[in-house]
């Protein structure tokens, strides 16, 4: 058995376990992935690959310890060229190399290719001497170039069934990359933090699922002892959030922390509603919603003080890093409108606007910085705690809090 | 050897690659739990459906909700009803197992022959939800206490899990499963699936509604990415209406169909300068 694969990957870091190594090795024992290198791709996927996250890193890898079974057959004629139907060839010489592999009769690629390379030589020289008798090997060849089989020898179709795109061409396409998120941070602190938010409510609107005790023992003793059960509405959460965070230049030091936080956000899924916004170094007339806050791509804040009731608790992330005349000037804001007033006014509108504003800042001046103005500013209008889990615990208790 | 002859195929009315094809006819033979990942409206749950037509065995559908536990899957002892019947004196109350009800797992365990077992967004249930079936999806059986009696699978049921991704799933149930992501389709296949929904449809129709489709598809802004169903729907809506062809890139008729959220309305009009 090629274990050597298994200890490859985990060396790379994938989470395998034994059981599904075994698994692997059972299904190749019960000839699920004979045909050849595409097929066992995708069987070695779906087996060791439990989300797809991981299917891009398990494509770089994959295609690093097989890429020797790509083949570059340099001494092959001109004729032959024309003659040998790749798929033919490809497919009978990657089964081969393929089962060695498995079957653990060879190590490496290298000693296998050396022998499927003999194979082919020998071939070559058979079909020259027998071509002109029209045997009808040659007969049976398509058209496709042999040089052609060089990138692909995955490319090829696997059992006569069409469909199937080749492991290597899937590789190359690295269709899951946008999936991989190796940053392995553990935000569970984070998340465990924001379960704090909680304000439970039977108030809501959902089914009569939960036993009512009480309420059946009185309607029971009132029933003269006949069994009458109650039920309740369940408590749930009614916590709404609302997450405005920074994207502005100062805070790209910052923006594994943010994501992060962002995450343990959307992991929690115990808030009866979460929204997220983004603005670029201070909160004016419009909010962004996309990270990069692009042009356009905005909504009013007006738009939140209406729609939002002053119930939502509001966390505003950002490191309050601006010049003065961006929290102060009518006009000091390039990325759009100001609508007449400065920052701080706007600022100050969210304070209005909602009953509870915390402001987490990644890097917070200890006391009053008397040389970061701005900071001392907002701090002047919200409670602001340092974006660590300790400051999260404590501003979670502040949001809780009703005046 | 081909793994998928004489296994699942696409049916009728469901057209499953090559590779999913092949993911179901793995765990099949390794008689593991396959598990489905995938956008909404890829079809997760249809394929349960497509499988039990296609292999023609009878389909068990358990669908979780956020209240459902392990043990409703199992058996459920009615201990309200027995009291009930206690209270009026009723026939057989000393029979435990009148009382004892099986639920989905135990259905497709008990059942005479072999059946396709689909345990629908799994990830919708509580965090250690998985972890309370691994035993018993192992090992195929059951204990009941109250009976003393253990439910064992006279044929081990085919078992499809879904999941929307709406929670992490524990690694030690992940490991005993067999995964398959289901990526969006892309448009040449989507032309297929849409095609296996009409009897009859308009080439050019078809081709422009699948321009628009995953042109809104790529918005950015757009937060929910418009499915197949959606698709599907809208297909509908403009055959029905007559719209002519060259319209439906331009004008975007019936689009309220395809994008249901008034902020991605918006963002659509807005982005294409409408």
């Amino acid at each position: 058995m090629f274990t050597d694969y298994f200890y490859f990957l985990k060396d790379h870091e994938m989470d395998i376990s034994l059981s599904e190594w075994l698994t692997l090795m059972e299904a190749l024992d019960k000839g699920l992935a004979r045909s050849g290198i595409t097929e066992f791709y995708y069987l070695s996927r779906m087996i060791l690959c439990k989300s797809e996250n991981e299917f891009d890193k398990y494509d770089m890898l994959f295609n690093e310890y097989f890429k020797g079974i790509h083949m570059e057959p340099e001494d092959v004629s001109d004729q032959m060229k024309r003659w040998l139907d790749k798929s033919d060839f490809a497919q009978s010489a990657e089964q081969e190399m393929l089962k060695k592999l498995i079957d653990g009769e060879v190590n490496r690629i290298e000693e296998t290719k050396e022998e499927v390379l003999e194979k082919f030589r020998e071939r070559q020289k058979d079909q020259e001497s027998e071509h002109n008798g029209g045997n009808q090997w040659i007969g049976t060849m398509g058209n496709s170039s042999f040089g052609n089989l060089g990138g692909h020898m995955g490319g090829v179709r696997i059992g006569g069934t069409t469909g199937y795109q080749s492991a290597f061409q899937v590789i190359g396409e690295r269709k899951f990359r946008d999936f991989r998120n190796d940053r392995v941070l553990d935000n569970r602190q984070f998340q465990v933090a924001l379960r704090k938010l909680r304000q439970f409510s039977t108030r809501l609107d959902v089914p009569k699922t939960e036993l009512d005790i009480n309420g059946t023992i009185d309607k029971t003793c009132n029933n003269g002892g006949c069994l009458q059960i109650v039920f309740d509405r369940p408590r749930k959460n009614t916590v709404k959030l609302l997450l405005l965070m920074d994207s502005g230049g100062t805070m790209i030091p910052y923006s594994n922390l943010l994501n992060e936080l962002f995450q343990s956000v959307n992991k929690s899924n115990h808030f009866k509603d979460v929204k997220t916004y983004y603005f670029h170094n201070c909160i004016y007339a419009r909010l962004y919603n996309s990270p990069e806050c692009e042009f356009g791509d905005w909504i009013e804040t007006e738009w939140i003080f209406k729609n939002l009731d002053r119930d939502y608790k509001v966390i505003i992330v950002g490191d309050a890093a601006m010049a003065p005349e961006e929290l102060y000037s009518e006009t000091g804001n390039y990325r759009g409108p100001n609508d007449g007033l400065s920052g701080y006014e706007w600022l100050k509108l969210m304070k209005r606007n909602f009953k509870r504003v915390l402001w987490l800042n990644p890097k917070m001046a200890p006391g009053n910085a008397p040389w970061r103005e701005a900071e001392t500013a907002v701090k002047g209008l919200f409670k602001m705690n340092r974006l660590t889990v300790d400051g999260l615990k404590d501003g979670m208790k502040y949001l809780m809090q009703t005046k | 050897m081909d793994i998928n002859a004489g296994g699942f195929k696409s049916t009728a009315t469901y057209v499953a690659s090559n590779e999913l094809m092949s993911a179901v006819n793995v765990a099949r033979m390794l008689e593991k739990p396959l598990l489905i990942k995938g956008e909404p409206g890829t079809g997760k749950t249809m394929l349960a459906n497509a499988i039990a037509e296609s292999l023609g065995m009878k389909l068990i559908i358990w669908n979780i909700k956020s209240t459902t536990k392990a043990q409703d899957g199992l058996y459920v002892y009615d201990t309200i009803q027995r009291l009930y019947d206690g209270q009026f004196g009723e026939e057989g109350v000393d029979d435990i197992s009148r009382y004892i009800k099986l639920g989905k797992l135990g259905e497709a365990f008990s059942a005479d022959e072999q059946v396709v077992l689909l345990i629908d967004e799994i990830d919708k249930a509580d965090l250690e939800f998985p972890n309370d079936l691994l035993w018993e999806l192992d090992q195929m059986e059951f204990y009941i206490h109250e009976t003393r009696e253990t439910i064992k699978a006279k044929h081990r049921p085919i078992v499809i899990i879904t999941s929307n991704a709406e929670k992490e799933l524990p690694d030690a149930f992940l490991r005993r499963c067999i995964f398959h992501y289901i990526a969006f389709p892309d448009k040449e296949l989507m032309s297929e699936i849409v095609r296996t929904h009409f009897d009859k449809l308009d080439d050019n129709l078809l081709e422009e509604a699948l321009k628009a489709f995953y042109e809104i598809r790529e918005l950015r802004d757009v937060k929910k990415k418009p499915s197949t169903s959606e698709l599907i729907d809208w297909i509908r809506a403009l055959q029905l209406g007559g719209i002519p062809t060259e319209k439906i890139c331009s004008e975007l008729p019936f689009i309220g169909t395809v994008v249901k959220k008034d902020e991605d309305l918006d963002a659509v009009i807005h982005k294409r300068g409408m």
